[in-house]
């Protein structure tokens, strides 16, 4: 019976001339702003594959020379670019792509797209995210609001109702064919991304975590249920379609384009995070804290001389001066750790409000978790920063170690190749799919409370809707 | 196969329906006449169920319909004044999808154009859209879902009204052919004609009550409109 009531709505959807205008436009957004991603995508990837060999190079070929001036030449450390930013590119244009790793330094990174785009790019990029999270909430919208208030104004519903057709099943129908209306534009769009994303890596298919790809998939599909649900509930509910379609597309305002902006003032009213200057001001100041520099160095002094028993730094079996460069790093790791993660841990919060404001709008838990999975989110910057970070220190480990270690006393000390071959290349693994799944543990319940309450709504407006 | 027992509807302290008892066996065609808010079309809004009763009960079947509404909508069927189709779909898919939801979904093409012959439609009009058909058109259709659904009582709602004088007669016609298989059919109606015509019995409602029910073959229609107009008479 379900399934009967759903291939009516499609055939008589597919005869509307309006559905099939609207459903063309829908394929072209969807084609153009997914080739628009391939191409943002295979380019970065291309980017990213010489840049880290050209990085490499640099670094092995570099001539001989003390290691802390190499440690001043640095490194840089690329993010790969995740397949998924193909749909979603999340805050990846805004945030940078490569970090800068060189001593004493825990640099910002750097070479972020937005910053290359003009004014206009701005508003006119759309990816793949903004077509699944406001144009196709909108496009079932179109398709919904009329379900039951329209076939109410038009008399086919007491026709319907008359002949016995459970309501329920009325509603589980309606909402079925809006699916299939919708499948006939996501499904092809689908296939060409999967079709893309094999043939951008040369890997087949879903190359990538293909849990990423899957949980992405439903997440989409249960934000889409629920939209649609809401719309049939409100068009049960509703004395009139026009009604309907004012309380709904209202409705998607409100929840695809006003909340995130407004929870985005709201998250950074309840936990601030400084300016860039203060920022800098604050961290400069713990860094070139003398006294605790001193105090650091003298203890590291005395636990050496006990430890070597020895009377004073000339008579020690290595250089000082290695052990004083990777204590100054010791310092500065406490104050970034220090600095970076209370500026981490706050935006951590702020993602935990968007989190919560779900419960008003779900659209912002759909937002969060498609990032998420697409591994463009705020989380998974810190992560690679994170690993970046501790590469960094690593190099800074290794060549400082080497100093304290072969530098003597009244000589300038030169390393070469054997050195910088003992710095591994940075390699980087985005955190699986579980992880990030974790982070959104709170944005999956609120859309999964939505979704319930939404298919529950709906099915009691439907059994109590008037006929007239 | 329809029963009323004291069936009553209020609205708001306006009483729409007043205690309304009558019985429509199989076979028979009983008008319901009276003035608009007589509370005809409120006796069938209950029988369908659409409108809950304040008291009494309406049961098709030996079934209370505010009970099983499901149960006792399988053996209806419902002709409004205009009978409403899906205008982007065939005559034939309107037929097909109602006959569907009504408990009949395995009908094949034949026996749907059959159902469409039989009341009297053209073959080449079943794969036209609705958007293109008459009214008297639809009102065929109606009959065509409640022969394709097997309906053993028919719920009529001033079905013939705005319909030639053709078009109307051939109506009647499809009536009398179905209460003579056996249908029970309650009929609202302002043709007083049409009534005498179809009708074997009357009953005339005034401001919510059943004043007066007649068997049509007691008199001529000369009488019918006398007996209704003094009924009118405040």
């Amino acid at each position: 019976m379900i399934l009967r009531i759903a291939r009516k709505e499609l055939l008589d959807l597919s005869r509307d001339g309006r559905f099939r205008v609207l459903s063309a436009l829908v394929l072209v957004v969807s084609v153009v702003s997914l080739a628009a991603g391939w191409k943002t995508y295979t380019d970065l990837a291309a980017q990213h594959r010489t840049a880290q060999q050209a990085t490499r190079d640099q670094w092995l070929n570099q001539p001989k020379k003390n290691p802390h001036s190499a440690a001043h030449y640095g490194v840089y450390a690329f993010k790969p670019a995740s397949q998924m930013a193909m749909v979603d590119t999340g805050i990846d244009p805004y945030v940078g792509v490569a970090v800068w790793l060189e001593a004493h330094k825990q640099n910002e990174m750097k070479y972020r797209p937005a910053q290359d785009r003009t004014a206009v790019q701005r508003f006119g990029s759309m990816n793949g995210a903004e077509v699944l999270q406001v144009l196709v909430p909108l496009f079932i919208v179109l398709m919904a609001f009329s379900a039951f208030a329209g076939e109410r104004e038009q008399g086919t519903l007491r026709q319907l109702l008359s002949v016995g057709a459970r309501p329920r099943d009325l509603a589980l129908g309606k909402a079925l064919g809006i699916a299939g209306g919708l499948g006939l534009i996501l499904l092809p769009a689908t296939v060409l991304c999967v079709v893309a994303l094999a043939l951008s890596t040369g890997e087949g298919l879903l190359a990538d975590d293909p849990w990423r790809v899957v949980a992405l998939g439903a997440v989409y599909l249960v934000y889409f249920a629920l939209v649609t649900a809401l719309a049939l509930w409100v068009s049960a509910w509703a004395s009139s379609s026009r009604l309907a379609l004012v309380v709904l597309l209202t409705f998607w305002f409100a929840n695809s384009v006003v909340a995130s902006r407004v929870v985005s003032d709201l998250a950074a009213w309840l936990h601030p995070t400084p300016s860039a200057v203060e920022f800098q001001k604050a961290l400069e100041a713990d860094l070139n804290n003398e006294q605790e520099m001193e105090e650091r160095l003298e203890r590291k002094r005395e636990a050496l001389l006990k430890q070597y028993n020895v009377a004073s730094v000339d008579a020690l079996p290595i250089a000082f001066s290695g052990v004083s460069l990777q204590e100054g790093e010791e310092h500065g790791n406490e104050v970034f750790d220090k600095h970076f993660g209370a500026l981490f841990d706050q935006y951590d919060r702020q993602n935990r409000v968007f989190q919560w404001s779900a419960i008003a709008a779900p659209m912002l838990a759909t937002r969060g978790l498609s990032m998420g999975l697409s591994g463009t989110d705020f989380g998974q910057h810190r992560h690679f920063i994170t690993a970046a970070e501790s590469y960094r220190r690593d190099i800074q480990r290794t060549l400082n170690g080497d100093i304290a270690k072969n530098q003597k006393a009244g000589q300038v000390y030169m390393a070469g190749r054997e050195l910088w071959d003992q710095v591994p290349p940075f390699t980087y693994e985005p955190p699986p799919a579980g992880w990030v799944l974790r982070q959104y543990s709170l944005a999956l319940l609120v859309l999964g409370a939505w979704l319930v309450g939404a298919v529950a709504l709906m099915m009691r407006a439907a059994t109590t809707a008037l006929v007239d | 196969m329809l029963e009323a027992h004291a069936l009553t509807k209020r609205y708001n302290g306006v009483t729409a329906l007043n205690a309304l008892t009558l019985t429509v066996a199989p076979g028979d065609v009983f008008c319901l006449l009276g003035a608009n808010g007589a509370g005809k079309t409120t006796t069938i809004n209950l029988f369908l169920n659409f409108i809950a009763p304040t008291s009494g009960t309406a049961l098709v079947n030996g079934v209370d319909v505010t009970k099983e509404p499901l149960e006792t909508k399988r053996h209806l069927a419902y002709i409004p004044e205009t009978v409403m189709l899906y205008k982007n779909l065939t005559g034939l898919e309107n037929l097909e999808y109602f006959a569907a939801l009504a408990g009949k979904p395995d009908l094949t093409r034949e026996q749907l154009v059959g159902y469409f012959r039989e009341v009297g439609l053209a073959v080449e009009a079943a794969d036209r859209r609705v958007g293109t058909y008459s009214k008297g058109m639809r009102q065929k259709v109606g009959i065509a879902i409640a022969l394709a659904k097997g309906a053993k009582a028919l719920l009529l709602d001033e079905p013939t009204s705005g319909l030639d004088p053709k078009a109307s007669n051939e109506f009647s016609d499809l009536l009398r052919r179905l209460s003579g298989s056996g249908v029970a059919v309650l009929m609202a109606t302002h043709d007083l004609f049409r009534a005498k015509e179809s009708g074997t019995r009357v009953g005339i409602m005034k401001h919510g009550t059943l004043v007066a029910q007649h068997t049509t073959d007691e008199f001529g229609h000369a009488d019918l409109e006398r007996i209704y107009l003094e009924h009118m008479r405040d």
